[in-house]
């Protein structure tokens, strides 16, 4: 029986960071994986690296360079002829990227001196962990501290059976070889808006049926008002209220049935993503007996520590409570490690930042304003265009803005939320000020670089306090 | 000492005439905020 210190069960960005830093603190460390790629070889970095962020991501850029190269080029007096794309080189594309990131991955694991182990792992009594591997048979491993980051899975949903061909969740429409001429998502969250931004940048022609009557609930309402007129604007249909009841595959189509607006309606489509949500990854992971409770949604029960039920037992990332980001995930194995090597951390939750990376990008870290309202904080606000920001006319990309929300007696940045070209880069800036607990005047009184789209940012601080240069505030001087 | 101001922190300061190692900072790594120096009561003589 081998022994560790930390059995990592999973290799997504919770996983294998909280591997790695293990390693780095000392600690002999073993991070157990099952999943496989396309070309059969062990997957390590999870949802994220392998059918999430990065490929999204990668065809994301990919279709709008096409998008800008066809549609917008024209603008600046380039003439390009006719563009075109080639579907499944972009779809080779994205795979190149995939197996690099993994590849590094790997090559960290073996820098730092992390075990890794293929398999499937299940957690039992007294901190052991039985690995099954792909021919069946197992073995155990004995470990001081188990740390379970087994990730999440796509919801199914009984009127839309995924066979990953007509009817694909979010993995399989990042696999398509062609263009579905006509494209129907279940689901306009983020995932639903970035895929469906994908095809339809390559000319599909995208309906995203939503059940909710409120578009990006999340999403500061402002912000998503601005979105949902920006994506009508790109082509893309969104329906909300709209609930599928039943679909029907035949001849290379499907029929969606759903209700919307109290009316029973049909339409056919050529392929169909369900990405409805997520759920978490904890079926069959846990021995009756190994003392890890599960929550009534199927969630790890876990403190603000991470720490199971079971002493010595951690669980991290989408399979526990929280918002269901990479960031999170991996920052929460590092509190976790760190923990165990008998450091004191906390993780801040409050400033965690959410990213769409639809074009233009909407990000946002802190409260929403309708969250304060309904907190009953006192607030202020600032907003800024980017119309009125010199180095986004001349980047011919100055749709959207940034909002500012900072407490009415203090001035403490309380949120910011951003739709506009970098937006996630940009609010980064207002996560590190939040972190320092920085007032709205704090980010008024630091110089920006001219021009840069950076300056929205500080515009928007300096409008809080009615001080915006650019921009005739609203609010009187004080 | 070299205390972290938080520059908001440092204009009132100044404004206030208040001494910074006199105030607590309550933000990050000790940083003294804005809110620290508004909620400043110098200690009664």
């Amino acid at each position: 029986m081998s022994k560790f210190d930390v059995v990592v069960i999973g290799s997504g960005p919770a996983g294998y960071v909280a591997a790695i830093r293990a390693a780095q603190l000392g600690l002999k460390t073993a991070c157990v994986e099952k999943a496989r790629n396309k070309s059969d070889k062990l997957a390590l970095g999870g949802t994220c690296l392998n059918v999430g962020c990065i490929p999204s991501k990668a065809l994301l850029d990919s279709s709008y360079k096409y998008h800008e190269a066809k549609d917008n080029f024209a603008d600046h007096g380039i003439g390009t002829g006719d563009v075109t794309i080639d579907v499944p080189a972009m779809i080779k594309r994205k795979d190149a990227v995939v197996a690099q990131m993994i590849g590094g991955i790997g090559g960290l694991f073996q820098a730092n001196g992390v075990t890794s182990i293929e398999g499937l792992g299940k957690v039992l009594a007294g901190k052991k962990v039985e690995v099954t591997a792909a021919d069946g048979s197992t073995s155990i491993l004995e470990a001081e501290n188990i740390i379970i980051a087994t990730g999440s899975i796509p919801v199914a949903i009984p009127p839309a059976p995924v066979d990953q061909d007509i009817i694909v969740d979010s993995t399989g429409a990042l696999e398509f070889q062609s263009v579905p001429a006509k494209l129907g998502v279940i689901g306009a969250g983020v995932i639903g808006l970035e895929l469906g931004s994908v095809w339809s940048r390559l000319g599909s022609e995208v309906v995203l049926l939503e059940a909710l009557d409120t578009f990006l609930p999340i999403v500061d309402s402002q912000i998503a008002k601005e979105a949902a007129k920006v994506f009508k604007k790109q082509g893309l249909d969104i329906r909300l209220g709209a609930r599928v009841t039943a679909t029907n595959t035949a001849k290379g189509k499907v029929e969606v049935s759903y209700t919307h607006n109290d009316e029973e309606k049909t339409e056919i489509f050529d392929k169909l993503i369900v990405c409805v949500g997520r759920k978490p990854m904890s079926n069959g992971l846990l021995a009756p007996d190994c003392g890890v409770n599960l929550d009534e949604r199927g969630f790890i029960f876990v403190d603000d520590h991470c720490k199971t039920d079971a002493a010595g037992v951690f669980a991290i990332g989408d399979v526990v409570r929280g918002p269901m980001l990479a960031h999170k995930g991996s920052e929460e194995g590092v509190m976790v490690v760190e923990c165990i090597a008998g450091h004191k951390v906390t993780m801040n939750y409050d400033c965690i930042p959410s990213v769409i990376y639809t074009h233009p990008e909407i990000a946002g870290v802190g409260k929403t304003e309708e969250q304060l309202k309904a907190e009953g904080v006192p607030y202020k606000v600032g907003t800024f265009p980017f119309a009125a920001i010199g180095r986004a006319v001349a980047a011919n990309d100055s749709t959207g803005m940034v909002k500012m929300l900072a407490h009415e007696e203090t001035d403490r940045i309380l949120g910011c939320h951003i739709i506009g070209a970098s937006a996630a880069d940009l609010v980064q800036q207002i996560v590190i000020a939040m972190e320092f607990g920085s007032s709205a005047e704090d980010i008024g009184l630091t110089v920006f670089g001219h021009p840069t789209l950076s300056e929205a940012v500080h515009e928007a601080a300096l409008a809080v306090n009615g001080q915006a240069i650019h921009m005739p505030n609203r609010k009187k001087r004080k | 000492a070299d205390l972290k101001i938080s520059p908001a922190a440092r204009k009132m300061l100044d404004e206030k005439g208040i001494d910074a190692a006199a105030v607590t900072g309550t933000g990050k790594g000790g940083v003294i905020t804005k809110e620290d120096v508004a909620a400043y009561k110098p200690k009664p003589a």
